[in-house]
């Protein structure tokens, strides 16, 4: 099984990486930690950096996820050709662009483009924002699933996910303690769906409610709370159409052994508790 | 704040008493929306109650002897000398009768005006209910929680509270927050052009509540006049809404207490800030704006 520590990144491609700096430090509020000709690397917390955009196609978009070493990698190589999955293993230069020791790409049933990593660098200075949004670092994505069932299937037997909760047939998996590193969100192709990065305070999810709204920013759900993680979120819009989200309070899985996935029915008030709606953001369907 | 006294002299606001111009229409405001639980009408006044006291709200066409705020006093002797010092400060006292303690559900009273003719009712004994509160809908509201009032002379408006043993926890501008127990505050006084009561406040459950009715507002198109947002001197998260005449009813939660420490009132700047840290703004209520006056 591959065992999957924690999300590590999202790369994003992106024909004007101008705007995407602006967005990134002015509205989501990251750091930049480097600029190269053709990549923009942001960091969110103590990684040397949690997001890149590359120059290219913004439908190019890939997740990467911490493994514990290089065994574990060669074995998740392995795993992932025995089960049909193309892996294309990572040059040093590729490594590099990514900061990291090694690494492993494929595609998930889906086609979202996955990379598997080993020793994504750190950073040895502390994270300062470029706005007060109080980001205290990168910690889910919302992943778009063609067929929620079979994708479920691959990431909690052939990866470590477990569910945490569902909302009707779509799961919401744990690699660690926090209730969701992946949400899965049926859509009609691959992508990410939202990219969520946790803010310390619900103040700060107000805040920024009232600093983006100012700055038009389309508010795309919330401010609101999700009654299976208990955080309070809001989503919004940022550059090539890609969603966002600020949340707090995300629930941690107390007891690993007995936990049991909650079933909450397909509704909205699945989805906020608050009573907020979508507003320019497709829920999953169901 | 007890003024060496063992027992402080006032210790709750304890009811409103509003003047409507069409009770029914108001009255379905407060209790279909708003939420407080409808319990009884006399003399023309509809009572509401919003925890486990007799009502806390009170609506009326014409009140005969005015709108007023119901102010909870410790005792007789306490009554005796609330009256006792605002005479002193030059405020004009008056023993309410039996009648008028009969409609306000309190036990004995003392009916005086601030200088900016505010009616304040100080009560001893307030009716309380034995049953417990049961709203018409699940807003979260836990108690009636503060007020803010109008003044058109704060100086001595600020006496007469002070007369009364509040003291000021901290100044927006000329906006003073008055504590009278041991939260931040229970009477904020907004400098205004006119008098009268600017909103009453309702403590709910949590931050969940104040937005699950921010949402239930806009749903039933009824106007937020500010808010969700939060006060940078008490920490109080609010949410003013608007119901029939003009009426601002507010939900709050998570106000500071002031404290053991003594210290002394910080003065903030009439900014926007500082009436709501997170963003929000009053365009139309002018003692909400920083704008204003």
């Amino acid at each position: 099984m591959i065992q999957l520590r924690d999300v590590s990144y999202v790369r994003l491609g992106s024909p004007d990486l101008e705007s995407a700096e602006n967005f990134a430090t002015a509205c989501l509020g990251l750091q930049v930690a480097e600029r190269g000709k053709k990549d923009l690397y942001l960091r969110s917390d103590e990684r040397a950096h949690s997001l890149c955009y590359s120059e290219g196609d913004p439908r190019n978009q890939t997740v990467g996820f911490e493994v514990e070493d290089e065994v574990s990698l060669q074995e998740a190589a392995a795993t992932l050709e025995s089960l049909g999955h193309a892996v294309h293993a990572g040059s040093a230069q590729e490594a590099e662009q990514r900061k990291v020791k090694t690494f492993i790409g494929f595609h998930d049933p889906s086609g979202n483009h996955i990379e598997l990593v080993v020793r994504p660098e750190h950073s040895s200075r502390r994270y300062f924002a470029s706005r007060n949004a109080g980001i205290t670092g990168f910690s889910h994505i919302g992943l778009n699933s063609t067929d929620p069932l079979r994708d479920e299937r691959f990431w909690t037997q052939v990866c470590n996910a477990r569910v945490s909760d569902r909302i009707g047939d779509i799961p919401l998996m744990r690699v660690n303690a926090i209730h969701h590193t992946i949400a899965l969100v049926r859509a009609p192709q691959a992508g990410i769906q939202h990219i969520n990065h946790q803010v310390e305070t619900n103040d700060d999810v107000l805040r920024s409610y009232y600093f983006l709204s100012e700055r038009r920013v389309p508010i795309v759900f919330g401010p609101g709370r999700h009654p299976t993680s208990g955080a309070r979120f809001l989503y919004f819009k940022g550059p090539d159409g890609m969603i966002f989200e600020y949340s707090v309070g995300v629930d941690e899985i107390e007891d690993e052994a007995t936990h049991r996935p909650r079933q909450f029915g397909f509704e909205p008030s699945s989805f906020c508790m608050w009573g907020s709606k979508p507003a320019g953001m497709p829920l999953p369907n169901k | 704040m007890n003024n060496g006294r063992a027992t402080p002299l006032i210790t709750a606001v304890c009811y409103v008493r509003v003047a409507v111009s069409e009770p029914s229409a108001s009255a379905r405001f407060v209790s279909d929306i708003f939420g407080l639980q409808r319990v009884a009408e006399q003399d023309g006044e509809i009572a509401f109650r919003s925890d486990d006291r007799f009502r806390t709200v009170s609506l009326g066409r014409d009140l005969s002897d005015g709108a007023s705020v119901g102010i909870e006093v410790w005792d007789e002797a306490a009554l005796e000398m609330t009256g006792e010092r605002l005479r002193q400060c030059g405020f004009s006292v008056k023993k309410a009768d039996a009648d008028e303690c009969r409609r306000r559900y309190v036990q004995s009273a003392l009916l005086v005006e601030d200088a900016s003719r505010n009616r304040i009712d100080l009560v001893t004994r307030p009716t309380r209910s034995g049953r417990r509160y049961f709203p018409p809908r699940d807003a979260g509201i836990v108690q009636f929680h503060s007020i803010g009032l109008r003044s058109t002379d704060h100086v001595r408006d600020l006496a007469f509270w002070r007369a009364l043993g509040a003291e000021v926890s901290d100044w927006v501008g000329d906006i003073a927050y008055l504590r009278i127990d041991g939260l931040h505050h229970r009477i904020a006084l907004h400098p205004s052009a006119r008098n009268g009561l600017l909103y009453a406040a309702f403590e709910v459950e949590a931050l969940d509540q104040i937005m699950q009715n921010s949402y239930f507002m806009q749903e039933n198109q009824v106007k937020i006049v500010q808010g969700p947002g939060r006060q940078a001197a008490s920490r109080q998260i609010f949410l003013h809404v608007e119901g029939p005449d003009g009426l601002i009813f507010s939900y709050v939660n998570g106000m500071a207490e002031f404290g053991e420490k003594p210290r002394l009132a910080r003065q903030f700047p009439l900014t926007s800030t500082s009436l709501c840290n997170w963003g929000s703004e009053s365009n139309d209520v002018p003692e909400l704006s920083a704008n204003a006056l």
